[in-house]
């Protein structure tokens, strides 16, 4: 119990980080009209979850708590984010995300993170801003990572909503089906190797990379 | 007229025996370039390579020629030759084989010291065949001096069915450095008809930018496609196209206006297109990009506008004219 409301918080749709304002590329598919409804998002959410929140975020976070260097992990972040505003976005809400943490959830671990970032000797990533602030809570490693997951798909998912737009009640059944992708991501997460760090399928990230040139936008990823 | 010094034959160490060019210095670092075998028992680091080639390249009177060139086994290069006048040698690797099967591993160590140009080529595709149990591998160390260029330009990759393939690339520049790599996979045909019937297609590049005492890490590109895991044809893997085309830009001339060039490149042909620049370092910057399609040639073509763009805009060289086919 004695970090469940901390969770709660840290991942909670009402922390400021900004996620409203990205959609990590699937804006992309709603212009184009590929992600129309209900029934596409949910296949783009569950290709999000399955690939880049797996390889990316979710290995970041595993790594993270396994003791790997910060600093390499921000710089590892900061050069397998290959399209521009993908990048930009993990570092504004990681930003916030630490910013946030020093108020609310302040350590020792979550300061020389803070300080590396101060001193531009790293970017200041959302997973491992999270995973900083979940660790020196003492969330075990699956959990937060459950917990991140679907906070992510959550934001998505109520973006999603906003954009194409979906119903509040379809929003809710989206993420009923993440809560499986995330649950398959998880377990799969700790089997991954270091090789498999970063890897993405070629079709999210040139969606993410074709956002840039997209003239009417909502988001900015 | 080939003014090439081959040196005695030497072992080349370098990605061959682990070792990490580029990150010296670093207490740890946080993906080993020795690769871990998933399966334990099948490929591993330390099989015999079934071909090695190194190759170093340098300026010598106002032309580039390789001051030490060493192959054995499954790969040799072709005599060089000059494309034009600009002092830019090219060599063609040869793969005697034919293909890559199960278990195979090989090893491509090449080095372009200061103000070098080298283009390297392949003298046909790289062909993938059944790999059972195990993988097919290249391994590659790449290391530019300053002022050195390398445009690396293979033919197609293809995996056929069964295939799996794993290419690492291991990339060091200096901040003046200029590297163009362009690359295509296609799924070979298998008799059923049906494409994608490879098992796993890899392509991992890592490009750090040294300079003295230091080293970053620039830009790590790392390609999975696997195929028998859900529906790679799909929404945000494939998108229904079967040809992946990539190209890697790292030079300090790179910024969001020759992305915004490159793109009008790309806007005339059909396949889905998307470029993006990379983070910066030591004032130098990459840009990716990256191309969908349903044919070698669409993207052949595609990648061929793009270095066009860049070989007049930055060298005043005409397009690139192999004359392979």
């Amino acid at each position: 119990m004695s970090y469940q409301l901390a969770l709660q918080q840290l991942v909670d749709s009402a922390l400021p980080t900004g996620a409203f304002a990205h959609s990590l590329g699937f804006e992309t598919y709603v212009d184009a009209g590929v992600v129309a409804d209900e029934v596409g998002f949910g296949r783009w959410l569950a290709a999000f979850i399955s690939q880049q929140l797996t390889y990316s975020d979710g290995l970041a976070i595993r790594f993270l708590y396994e003791g790997w260097d910060i600093g390499e992990l921000d710089s590892l972040l900061s050069a397998s984010l290959l399209p521009r505003e993908v990048r930009e976005a993990s570092f504004k809400m990681g930003l916030r995300l630490l910013e946030i943490g020093a108020e609310v959830f302040p350590s020792h671990g979550l300061g020389l993170y803070r300080d590396l970032v101060a001193t531009g000797r790293a970017a200041g990533h959302q997973p491992l801003a999270f995973a900083v602030v979940a660790s020196s809570l003492g969330v075990p490693m699956e959990e937060a990572l459950a917990a991140y997951l679907f906070a992510a798909a959550t934001s998505l998912t109520q973006n999603a909503v906003r954009a194409i737009p979906l119903g509040q009640n379809a929003g809710q059944r989206l993420l009923r089906q993440a809560a499986d992708d995330v649950a398959a991501a998880v377990e799969r997460i700790p089997r991954l190797s270091p090789d498999d760090f970063g890897a993405v399928s070629p079709g999210l990230e040139i969606s993410q990379m074709r956002h840039e040139r997209q003239r009417a936008r909502m988001f900015m990823s | 007229m080939s003014t090439t010094a081959v040196e005695s034959p030497k072992r080349v160490t370098g990605l061959a025996k682990g070792a990490s060019p580029g990150i010296r210095g670093r207490a740890r670092f946080a993906v080993p370039t020795t690769p871990r075998p998933l399966i334990p028992g099948s490929a591993c680091a330390d099989r015999s390579p079934m071909g090695e080639l190194a190759l170093s390249i340098e300026q010598r009177g106002g032309r580039s020629v390789a001051t030490h060139q060493y192959h054995r086994g499954a790969l040799r290069v072709l005599r060089p030759h000059y494309l034009d006048d600009s002092g830019q040698v090219c060599y063609v690797v040869v793969n005697p084989g034919g293909a890559y099967l199960g278990a195979d591993l090989f090893l491509v160590d090449v080095e372009v010291q200061a103000g070098a140009d080298l283009l390297l080529t392949t003298q046909s595709a790289t062909k993938v065949y059944r790999t059972p149990g195990s993988f097919a591998e290249q391994r590659m160390a790449i290391r530019l001096g300053e002022g050195a260029r390398l445009e690396l330009v293979p033919d197609q990759l293809i995996a056929y069915r069964e295939a799996s393939y794993r290419q690492r690339t291991h990339v060091t520049v200096r901040p003046s450095s200029s590297l163009v790599m362009a690359e295509v996979v296609t799924p070979g045909w298998s008799p059923d008809g049906a494409a994608f019937r490879y098992e796993e297609v890899r392509l991992r590049n890592e490009i750090h930018v040294e300079t003295e005492g230091d080293s970053q890490l620039l830009a790590l590109d790392n390609l999975l496609i696997r195929p028998p895991l859900g529906d790679v044809t799909g929404l945000g893997f494939m998108e229904g196209y079967s040809h992946l085309g990539s190209l890697v830009v790292v030079d300090p001339r790179v910024d969001q206006a020759l992305a915004d060039d490159l793109h009008s490149v790309t806007s005339e042909n059909d396949a889905l297109t998307g470029i993006s620049i990379t983070r910066s370092a030591a004032g130098t910057t990459g840009l990716v990009l990256r191309s969908l399609s349903n044919s070698t040639g669409e993207l052949n073509r595609l990648l061929g506008a793009c270095t066009a763009l860049l070989r007049k805009r930055w060298y005043g060289q005409e397009p690139l004219n192999l004359r392979k086919h």
